[in-house]
């Protein structure tokens, strides 16, 4: 890695170049990657007033739970089962789905239901549908693991987040395609082979 | 995830000097003692820092700071506040009924201005103390002045000019027209005054110690306005942007008399009891239903929405 000037981490800005010129830049991230809280900003987004004639912008919430103590392979398997649904649909699943990252799912969902209708001039608490669920890596905590013959390895705390967007609406139909449907497709992509540069 | 690792937690023994090899330590002095060093020196281990934490002892990083020579500001445990407005409204100006509907040349309209004059005593001895400090006070250039100090705050509402509209409304007021609409755009326009308007009432309140006298003065208001909110996605709430309303209001306006740098502010609005009633939100909102005993049921047929009391509210 070449060094531009010399490069000093700022714990509030990332890394900074130090006086030298702007050659090496492209080593330069300049946002605090550490308690930077992006999904909440989106929150805070104000669109212009919409003039009478153009289609209702449908409302957005974001919502998130951080430092959830629960695996984040095991809160997608949670987070990819109510993607799509709707808002009634997913916590019914969730309520009674056996997993520990279920119940934590639940709570999220309705926090965010209820600051939609409070906060967001959501009219209809039902009308809501999961738009994007899915979960990330939190600040793990480590530990020792003690094995025999003074062997040791570092064991991790693990934590996760958990990000849920609703948008207002019925949520939208996935096309189904039928099997015969896509053998057609298969047929026709066959049949739509030409000997390119031929006579 | 623990993975186990070839290396082992052997520097506890290499603390003890046991695996040293020494030279032979010959008896001539001037010579140096070739000392052997032990070969694999480099710390291959790893523990976690959390392992070591324990609760530091809190007085050691004090002195230690102070040793080292950096000096703390002197912490104070009482802070000065400045109160520049009062806290509400004192003996609030209660409008007559049917104040706009009948004109002055009915008789039902005489009676009215008749009994407005009488209660104006207690309102001429407050404009005379106004006028003791302020000297310049008048109620004709006053209430001109109130409107555009109300036009003013209102077009730095829409704006969010907040510097500017903390000069104009008090510090009561503030909290009470943003609150809620930080992520919502407010359009708001003053068309035309349909009456001039007029100072109505005075009072001259003293706070906490008798001599700091604030003047309250209460202005009746006549106009026409268009007012309509869009919440944070451009969707419109409440009004509407060409529809004018005729707005029949009461200001208060207050100064801190004392102060030679107090101006005359917004502090807030009388809402009458026989006020029409305001048009509703664009969106269904649930009301909290009766509270029922367990094995009750919900009658809705039978069940009428409580509707509040018409009674005189300070906003």
């Amino acid at each position: 890695m070449l060094r531009a000037g010399g490069l000093t981490y700022n714990p509030a800005g990332g890394l900074q170049v130090l006086g030298g010129g702007a050659q090496q830049l492209s080593c330069l991230h300049t946002s605090a990657s550490l308690e930077s809280k992006n999904w909440e900003r989106r929150n805070l987004k104000v669109y212009p007033p919409q003039l009478p004639n153009e289609q209702r912008r449908a409302a957005e919430i974001h919502h998130s739970r951080r430092q959830i103590k629960y695996s984040k392979d095991k809160m997608w398997y949670l987070a990819k089962m109510i993607r799509g649904m709707s808002i009634d649909e997913a916590i019914a699943q969730l309520e009674f789905n056996d997993k520990k990252g279920a119940k934590i799912m639940k709570e999220v969902l309705l926090e965010a239901q209820e600051m939609a209708v409070k906060n967001h001039n959501v009219e209809y608490k039902s009308n809501l549908y999961v738009a994007e669920s899915f979960s990330g890596k939190g600040k793990y905590l480590k530990r020792i693991r003690y094995h025999g013959r003074g062997m040791f390895g570092i064991m991790d705390k693990v934590y996760s987040h958990y990000f849920v967007k609703l948008v207002e609406g019925s949520p939208p139909q996935m096309e189904q395609k039928t099997s015969f449907d896509q053998a057609k497709e298969y047929v026709q992509s066959l049949k739509n082979r030409t000997i390119i540069h031929g006579l | 995830m623990a993975m186990p690792m070839r290396r082992t937690l052997v520097a506890l023994q290499r603390a003890t000097y046991g695996n040293f090899k020494n030279a032979e330590v010959s008896l001539d002095v001037q010579h140096p003692v070739p000392l052997f060093l032990p070969v694999r020196t480099k710390k291959r281990y790893f523990i976690p820092p959390a392992v070591g934490m324990k609760g530091k002892g809190e007085e050691n990083t004090e002195a230690k700071a102070r040793a080292a020579g950096i000096v703390f500001r002197q912490q104070y445990f009482e802070r000065p506040i400045n109160i520049a407005c009062t806290a509400g409204i004192f003996d609030p100006y209660v409008p007559p009924e049917g104040d706009a509907r009948l004109s002055s040349l009915s008789k039902g309209g005489l009676k009215q201005r008749t009994e407005q004059i009488r209660q104006s005593a207690a309102s001429q001895l407050a404009i005379r103390k106004i006028k003791e400090h302020d000297s310049e006070f008048t109620t004709k250039d006053f209430s001109e002045r109130a409107q555009e100090i109300f036009i003013e705050a209102h077009n730095c509402l829409t704006q969010f000019n907040k510097e500017k509209l903390h000069s104009l409304v008090t510090e009561r007021c503030y909290p009470e027209m943003t609150r809620g609409n930080r992520y919502k755009t407010i359009c708001w326009r003053f068309l035309e005054s349909l009456e001039p308007p007029r100072v109505v009432h005075a009072r001259c309140p003293d706070m906490v110690s008798k001599g700091n006298l604030y003047g309250q003065v209460t202005v009746r208001m006549h106009s026409k306005q268009t007012l309509a909110i869009y919440d944070r996605f451009g969707r419109l709430m409440l009004g509407s942007e060409e529809q004018p309303k005729d707005v029949l209001e009461y200001l208060v306006i207050e100064r801190h008399l004392v102060n030679p740098y107090g101006r005359w502010r917004l502090h807030g609005k009388i809402v009458p009891s026989w006020a029409p009633t305001k048009d509703p939100v664009i969106k269904t909102v649930m009301i909290p239903g009766p509270k029922l005993k367990p094995g009750e049921e919900f009658d809705a047929l039978n069940y009428s929405v409580p509707k509040p009391e018409a009674v005189q509210w300070n906003k």
